[in-house]
């Protein structure tokens, strides 16, 4: 019983962060169709960010976060701006193949810059407590309670606020958008923006927490998409609990099923959801 | 004798030529490389070009491939020219199940299905220990003593792969175009452009989906039995890992989607750039790789060879 409270209590913390991943990749899904295979590369940024942000400048993690947070927009609307809105309209796969050579690009650029060895973040506060005999790493609770701040930050942004508003209408309908005058070209470029901004967020918040390697992109897309398929793509709520069902199901898996297949359990949910109910666990139905 | 045939017989000339002029191993390796993506990226472009169904998962069907022709070889002393089409035929036998499940999903999601596919093959490969070796994997030692015109075969040399890699090389682009003409092309290319138009007028969609990618499958399986008896050695991280799928993709989207020739100019291209790369940096291939994917995709998404092939009937038809 105590294993069972253990294992779901770090899967729902693993999960939260899992979570904000994978809103990321369905907003940006949402509003401009296209799948983002770099969104992983994306995430490690944010990692390799916090990384070096506390070997060169002793900042911590979590308060790089102010830093790196903005950087990332600005990052994704250059990207948008710049290399991926000449290329939508061309048509889903050419995007995806597209952001597929952006992912090999800046996987290796970093691979070469800062070599794959595996890199670990210590903080003087990276100790473990057990309150009611639970383990949880400080770290991790940590990034989980800032993850859940920045994604209900997130959801009041997008529910009560004019630009939240036009994402979600764009989201819904870009024609009928348009039409009520609203500018999806920026709303577009926002999104984009916004996407990155949170793979990178979430990227310093685990950064603690996982290794590091530049390729660590690779192995957090796959899990994206399982979370994402799972809520339903472009489903906000979905990736949310996307990201949380998967957490504790990997941690759940790896104590009673095997340690050794914990990736492939998410992998065969993912497929199981994908043939039976593609449009999420939550979605309508197509 | 058509005069369309004219380049296909040079092309071939030219492939039997190299070994007899040259002498330089380092030139034939790269050759034999150079085959091997050939077929690699044909077997990707018959589903990913023809079809347009994009897979990130084709290393699955390689890793099936070399697996099934270095167990065979290992442990029942199989000779590479039975095993090599064996270790095709198993990777079509895989794709069967793969495909019937996978098509039941369109566009970007049936790209991550097959992401999802490869990722559960290569857990396998890493976990089913008694029949993989897991992360240890399997290494050739010995080749087998065979005579071939009253002339012993000689391994150390890189000629007998040559004609190996030569003869893959030129059952796949001899596939492709046949495909090309054939029904099937034709039922693939409607599926490409409209699926659900295709669908009203007939065709079988799931199951001309399944039939092409067996018969990707086969390519793909047979390439990683080459590949097996040519570097002699098998791994779940060297047949089985994404970046290997990814590359496929390359050759096929630079070379030139749908096109006949466009793999061997894709594979051409590939292998000069690692070849190019690697005495600077050792993974450094792969971030032209990138970079390449995206410049071809976003100026000239037909490809290489759809490009020439283009501008070269466009000065037929002025002239």
């Amino acid at each position: 019983m105590e294993t069972f409270a253990q294992s779901l209590v770090s899967g729902v913390l693993t999960g939260a962060l899992y979570a904000m991943i994978g809103i990321g990749l369905t907003v940006v899904f949402g509003v401009m169709r296209i799948i983002n295979l770099a969104h992983g590369e994306m995430v490690m940024l944010g990692m390799f960010g916090a990384f070096w942000g506390q070997k060169l400048w002793k900042l911590d993690p979590f308060v790089s976060l102010l830093v790196w947070t903005p950087l990332m927009f600005v990052a994704g609307v250059l990207l948008y701006r710049l290399l991926l809105r000449k290329i939508i309209p061309g048509g889903e796969l050419n995007t995806l193949l597209y952001t597929a050579g952006l992912s090999l690009l800046v996987a290796n650029l970093a691979l070469l810059a800062w070599t794959g060895d595996y890199r670990t973040i210590s903080l003087s506060y990276g100790v473990t407590v057990r309150p009611f005999g639970i383990a949880i790493a400080v770290p991790l609770a940590i990034a989980f309670v800032l993850a859940i701040l920045i994604t209900v930050t997130l959801g009041l942004f997008l529910s009560r606020t004019n630009l939240g508003r036009a994402i979600r209408a764009t989201s819904q309908n870009p024609e009928a958008s348009v039409l009520m005058g609203i500018d999806v070209e920026r709303v577009a470029m926002v999104t984009f923006g916004l996407g990155t901004a949170l793979a990178g967020a979430a990227g310093v918040l685990l950064a603690p927490s996982l290794y590091l390697y530049p390729t660590v992109g690779e192995l957090l897309i796959v899990k994206c998409f399982v979370i994402v398929v799972l809520g339903g793509l472009g489903s906000v709520p979905g990736a949310i609990a996307g990201g949380i069902l998967l957490g504790v199901v990997e941690s759940l898996g790896a104590v009673y099923v095997s340690g050794a297949y914990k990736d492939g359990i998410g992998f065969v949910l993912f497929l199981a959801v994908l043939l039976y109910r593609p449009s999420g666990l939550f979605g309508a139905g197509r | 004798m058509k005069r369309r045939h004219l380049p296909a017989l040079l092309g071939v000339a030219v492939l039997i030529a190299i070994p007899l002029s040259i002498r330089n191993s380092f030139f034939l390796h790269v050759c034999i490389l150079i085959l091997m993506w050939t077929v690699l990226g044909a077997a990707w472009n018959v589903l990913g070009g023809f079809a347009g169904q994009v897979s990130f998962g084709h290393a699955a069907l390689f890793a099936v491939g070399a697996y099934t022709t270095i167990i065979l070889y290992l442990k029942g002393g199989l000779a590479p020219w039975w095993g090599i089409p064996l270790g095709g035929l198993a990777a079509a036998l895989v794709s069967v199940p793969i495909g019937l499940l996978c098509f039941r999903l369109r566009g970007p999601y049936f790209a991550l299905a097959t992401l999802a596919v490869a990722e559960i093959v290569k857990l396998v490969a890493l976990n089913w220990e008694s029949v993989t070796a897991g992360s240890v994997g399997y290494l050739i030692t010995t080749l087998p003593s065979v005579r071939l015109f009253g002339l012993s075969v000689n391994w150390e040399a890189k000629t007998p792969f040559y004609a190996a890699a030569v003869a893959l090389a030129v059952v796949a682009l001899l596939t492709t175009g046949w495909l090309r003409n054939s029904r099937l092309g034709a039922y693939l290319v409607a599926i490409r452009e409209n699926e659900d138009a295709a669908e009203a007028v007939g065709i079988d969609t799931v199951r001309a989906k399944v039939v092409t990618l067996a018969l990707s499958a086969f390519l793909a399986g047979m390439g990683g039995g080459f590949y097996a008896f040519y570097f002699r050695y098998v791994d779940p991280d060297a047949v089985a890992g994404i970046g290997l799928s990814m590359e496929m993709v390359f050759i096929a989207v630079v070379g030139g989607l749908g096109t006949v020739g466009g793999p061997l100019i894709g594979a051409v291209f590939l292998t000069a750039v690692a070849e190019l790369v690697r005495d600077r940096f050792q993974m450094g291939h792969l971030i032209f790789y990138g970079l390449f994917m995206m410049l071809v995709i976003r100026f000239m998404p037909e490809g290489i060879w759809g490009r020439v092939r283009r501008l070269t009937a466009g000065a037929t038809a002025g002239a």
